[in-house]
């Protein structure tokens, strides 16, 4: 022990808790990026986070029975953490195209192992850090408060999330966020391990080491995102993402989070978007453009309207995109940066045509674009006679059972609002909703109006013949179910189109996850059950209002950071509160866990007004609320447990394998295959489970 | 911990440190960064067999095996592509169309096709074959390639009973091919060879009927059934994904050498083919490769068999690259030509002067193309309508 004071420990705790947040806010949007994620890859990060985290929280125990904990030990430790984290960017960069065939986008499985081996040794030793950190200070106290090491630790990670929300991802690349990050860890680390001597040379070092490393990530960074021949002469990241153009030969093509998306040379899919519902209107006045397809701007303009709203949520994309040339300025054109499902509820315009030109509704914030809400304000705002169109991934030959599912769900639920609906099979498939006749004779219309498309002209009587186009509608099942905010029926059938991809199942993985849990919750005591319960509820509801958030107000990736930063915030006062009362700590974890089902029913009562009506501060003030009540839990749960080291790590292994498992089957099961408003009841039944328990033990 | 405990764990904390991050660190710093793309990921992506997987009864859309041979412990090694599946009683092949049932083989392709379209023979590609007739297409599921980029990879992975299906046994597809007004029955969009018995029954019917047989494949086929098609092939479109054998495993899990055989013997055999090679980026967009490519053909085939470079869309699984830069396809059209092909094809860019035939000797416009459409035509009875010099194909 450090001249007996604890503070040094404590700064640790502290430090490590910075670095851990900040770096577990940067990986999510590092693996979105490496695996042009869907929601899996968010729940992946966050279980095998919290699952190895508590893995590493038993290991301290086992390693603290065995040899006295030190603080020089600590100290090695943190200078390895602060070490780690750089090396940590470079793997899950670098290994992608080692591990997996460059240009390939990858499945289930492997996605999860990569995730999962790449993060292993820097979250068993996060996990590692916070129990040991309690076994120094008890080495030199004994009976220190795990529930202060608790409080100090959430101290750290609230200071973290603050400052990544509101400091680091505005200002500095990811790296550069890790170097200043981990040096308030690297600092103490180098205090600690050299308590004996700080210039002894194996110190020095390691210290040294530590540093190299840090500061090479910020050299490197750019370097380790090169990948392929193509040369990238544009990286950034955005609020709202990773935005890289890459330069091959004479064509640009803009990557967003690792995925081509727009191109200089992609006529054919620009010709598709704005010909097939602009043929269909008399005159072109007024046009909305949900995102873009490369080129599209030129196909515009051949109609000479005299407005054309393009909205595109990241201004930083709007900019690359004209900036390389991927759109070009015409007369009328207004940029305008928001959300568009925001832009369509606030503007008095009305439209001509409304083009999405969104990718497919693979996650929650394609998903809002392609619900029954969303389907009807875009009919709002369309002028008499209007068009509304989108388009799909198309086919070739055959309609593949998930594609004929998700066009089926797509004209149930536009049909709802348009008279008429037609689906003609191009290179997408592209859907025409008006109330007014669809002609589907589109080069007929062209030739009409003097206008000149090149690929329209030259393939669509090949490729979209009158056959083609009445096979395609006859396919689809009439009386599907349309597809909701909250109930994403898409998205579910996304899943399957992907797990189909890979020629793989979650089965496995599932039945593997229920078996091992219920082992492990068959052997907690009823105070751990309780904090496992808290731990899955907790996440779960972080993940609720991580989704609730993308669903209903379609920004996550800018405000992750600062929802994360709630539910770290809430669990200090909470702490705090719960180390007050911990003389009674089965009356505070029933009344917590009344609270915590209370607070789920007033946000499902909420959300079934209209999520989108919500303010932000209303999702932030139930993140914090609920983190409260966990928070106060903790304490009350370590009173329970027992003083002891083999009790602390047992609380702390707890909850965060009930974390791992409420992040899991939340974000995986429950809200898509259920819908979010089941499962908020499914949460709010577990914690009832807990009360119940609970409430019997008190009896007996 | 004692002093020099401690001094030892420090010591091998951070060597451990330096030994984990190196790899990845030392990618990042490499000139030009990035992992090169053939040395990426696995190196061999070919299929496997599928144990105990054959369905226990045959069904109606199932046929004995064109080409076989009974092997010990009832085992059946198929013959008709060069995977050359060996299958126990209960497995099926590589392709997923093929079975041994009692230690006989059969296919369960057999008039069941997932896939029927009449198309414009221009989308084959077949350029120099009756252009402006159409092509009723048919397809059954299943490949003996697993490509990355697969445009048809619902049905070409995907087993019979997987897929949504017709029931047009071969007389049936004779007669609405003729119905449809097409002048050609196209076996395409999966891979023909591993309906082999459907395709070659139907073909047959096909040839009888006054139809052509147009023959749409990664052309991966043993000579023996090759040879039995070519008796009754009108044309066909051979893809070369590339020149070579480590990318043809890692891409598209296959071999290019049996793909080579298979277009000396078309050659041989006087059937008129066309090959495609697809432009995937820093895959198949070496120069030198494409050079060495052209000159086998020159060497092998000759000068005359027309060559198709189209441009690679992100597909499938490959599905985090750039398409192919249009200057690209230019550049190897150029080289192909001044390696001694005459006539070569640049697809996939919508109207293009690439796609137009000119004469190899007088340098004239004999078709234009604007995607499907041909507004100009001057060959006349299979020569140059300027110079008269002949020019390869079928053209009526």
């Amino acid at each position: 022990m450090l001249s007996g004071s604890p503070r040094p420990i404590l700064l640790a705790v502290v430090a490590a808790g910075v670095s851990s947040v900040v770096t577990q806010l940067l990986l999510i949007r590092e693996f979105l990026a490496t695996f042009h994620g869907n929601e899996f890859v968010i729940a992946f990060i966050l279980f095998t986070w919290l699952l190895l985290g508590g893995t590493g929280a038993w290991l301290a125990k086992i390693v603290a029975d065995r040899r006295p904990a030190g603080a020089g030990a600590l100290g090695g430790l943190s200078l390895a953490l602060a070490g780690l984290t750089p090396a940590l960017f470079f793997a899950v960069r670098g290994l992608r195209d080692v591990f997996f065939i460059q240009g390939t986008s990858v499945g289930f499985y492997p996605t999860l192992a990569y995730i999962f081996g790449t993060l292993a040794p820097y979250c068993l030793l996060v996990g590692f850090l916070l129990p040991y950190s309690l076994f120094v200070l008890r080495a030199g106290r004994s009976g220190y408060s795990g529930a202060f090491v608790y409080m100090t630790d959430n101290l750290g990670d609230a200071a973290g999330g603050a400052l990544f929300a509101f400091a680091l991802v505005h200002l500095v690349t990811p790296l550069q966020a890790v170097l200043i990050a981990n040096l308030p860890l690297l600092g103490i680390g180098w205090y600690l391990a050299g308590s004996g001597s700080r210039f002894n040379p194996a110190t020095l070092i390691a210290a040294g080491a530590a540093l190299a490393l840090l500061v090479a990530g910020v050299f490197g960074e750019r370097q380790s995102l090169a990948t392929g021949a193509a040369q990238l002469v544009h990286y950034q990241e955005s609020r709202h993402g990773r935005i890289t153009v890459f330069k091959d030969r004479e064509q640009y093509t803009l990557f967003s989070d690792g995925a081509p998306v727009l191109s200089t040379q992609n006529q054919g899919v620009a010709e598709e978007a704005i010909h097939f519902p602009l043929s269909q209107l008399d005159d072109v006045d007024s046009l909305l453009l949900i995102s873009a397809v490369g080129g599209m701007l030129a196909e515009v303009e051949k109609y000479r309207p005299a407005r054309v709203d393009y909205v595109e949520l990241d201004p930083a994309m709007s900019t690359v995109e004209f900036s390389y040339g991927l759109l070009r300025t015409i007369p009328g054109l207004e940029i305008i940066n928001q959300d568009a499902r925001r832009w369509l509820r606030m503007t008095g315009r009305s439209y001509d045509a409304i083009i999405v030109n969104l990718r497919e509704p693979e996650t929650f914030q394609t998903n809002r674009f392609f619900t029954d809400r969303f389907f009807a304000l875009a009919k709002s705002r369309l002028a008499p006679g209007g068009i509304l169109s989108f388009s799909m991934e198309g086919f070739d030959s055959y309609l593949a059972e998930p594609q004929r599912r998700k066009l089926s769900i797509l004209k149930a639920t536009v049909g709802r609002h348009f008279r008429n609906v037609l689906l003609l099979p191009g290179q997408s498939t592209v859907f025409l909703c008006r109330d007014q006749p669809i002609d589907a004779d589109i080069p007929a219309r062209l030739r009409a109006k003097g206008i000149v498309a090149d690929y329209i002209s030259g393939y669509y009587e090949g490729d979209v013949t009158p056959e083609r186009i009445e096979r395609l509608n006859g396919l689809l099942v009439a009386g599907v179910a349309a597809n909701q905010d909250a109930s994403p029926r898409l998205m579910r059938v996304m899943f399957s189109q992907w797990f189909a991809k890979f020629d793989s199942s979650p089965v496995w993985f599932a039945t593997a996850l229920c078996v091992l849990t219920l082992l492990y919750v068959s052997r907690l005591r009823r105070a751990e059950f309780s904090l496992f319960t808290t731990g899955a509820t907790a996440m779960g509801a972080e993940v609720l209002v991580i989704f609730a958030f993308q669903i209903f107000l379609g920004y996550i990736y800018r405000e992750i950071g600062l929802i994360i930063t709630v539910f770290l915030a809430g669990l200090l006062p909470g702490a705090w509160l719960g180390n007050r009362l911990s003389g009674r700590g089965r009356s505070v974890l029933m009344g917590t866990d009344l609270l915590l089902m209370l607070l789920l029913a007033g946000f499902l009562l909420a959300l079934s007004q209209g999520g989108d009506r919500l303010p932000v501060s209303f999702y932030l003030v139930f993140g914090f609320a609920v983190s409260v009540a966990c928070g106060c839990q903790f304490p009350a749960a370590l009173q329970l447990g027992g003083a002891g080291n083999t009790a602390a790590a047992r609380v702390f292994s707890a909850d965060l394998v009930g974390a791992a498992c409420g992040t899991l089957v939340t974000s995986v099961v429950l809200i898509p295959w259920l819908g979010l408003f089941p499962a908020i009841l499914c949460l709010i039944s577990l914690k009832s489970v807990s009360f119940v328990l609970m409430a019997a033990t008190h009896d007996a | 911990m004692t002093r020099s405990g401690r001094r030892r764990f420090l010591k091998f904390g951070a060597l451990s440190l330096a030994a984990a991050s190196c790899p990845a660190a030392a990618r990042a710093f490499w000139p030009g960064g990035g992992q090169k793309a053939e040395t990426s990921g696995a190196a061999d992506i070919r299929g496997t067999i599928f144990k105990n997987d054959a369905p226990e009864s045959l069904g109606k859309w199932s046929k004995e095996g064109f080409l076989f041979e009974r092997l010990a412990d009832a085992k059946v090694v198929c013959g008709v592509c060069p995977n050359r599946c060996v299958l126990a009683p209960g497995d099926r092949s590589v392709c997923r169309s093929k079975v041994n049932r009692g230690g006989t083989l059969y296919t369960l392709a057999y008039g069941n096709p997932c896939a029927v379209n009449v198309d414009p023979i221009e989308k084959k590609p077949l350029f120099h074959f009756k252009p402006r007739t159409r092509a009723f297409t048919i397809a059954a599921t299943g490949c003996s390639f697993r490509c990355l980029n697969c445009q048809n990879w619902e049905i070409s992975q995907a087993r019979p009973h997987e897929v949504r299906h017709r029931e047009l046994f071969p007389p049936a597809v004779v007669r609405e091919a003729l119905r449809s007004g097409s002048a050609s029955v196209a076996y395409s969009y999966s891979e023909a060879t591993t309906y082999f018995e459907y395709m070659i029954d139907t073909a047959r019917l096909a040839r009888e009927a006054g139809l052509n047989n147009l023959w749409i494949s990664n052309g991966f086929i043993n000579r023996a059934p090759l040879l039995e098609l070519c008796k009754v092939l009108g044309a066909a479109n051979v893809n070369l994904k590339s020149f070579s054998d480590e990318i043809y495993r890692k891409l598209n899990g296959g071999r290019l050498q049996p793909v080579l055989n298979t277009f000396t013997t078309l050659h041989e055999q006087g059937v008129h083919f066309e090959m495609t090679n697809l432009v995937v980026p820093g895959y198949v967009d070496d120069p030198e490769m494409v050079k060495r490519m052209c000159g086998w053909i020159v060497a092998n085939l000759g000068p005359d068999h027309p060559l198709h470079f189209l441009r690679f869309f992100p597909l499938y699984k490959l599905d985090r690259l750039a398409p192919t830069p249009l200057s690209t396809l230019e550049q190897f059209r150029t080289l192909a030509m001044a390696e001694g092909i005459r006539y070569v094809y640049i697809g996939n860019i919508p109207n293009h002067e690439g796609a137009n035939t000119w004469c190899h000797n007088c340098k004239q416009l004999l078709v234009e193309r604007r995607g499907y459409a041909i507004p100009t035509f001057e060959i006349k009875g299979g020569s140059c309508g300027y110079c008269g010099t002949r020019i390869p194909g079928v053209w009526t």
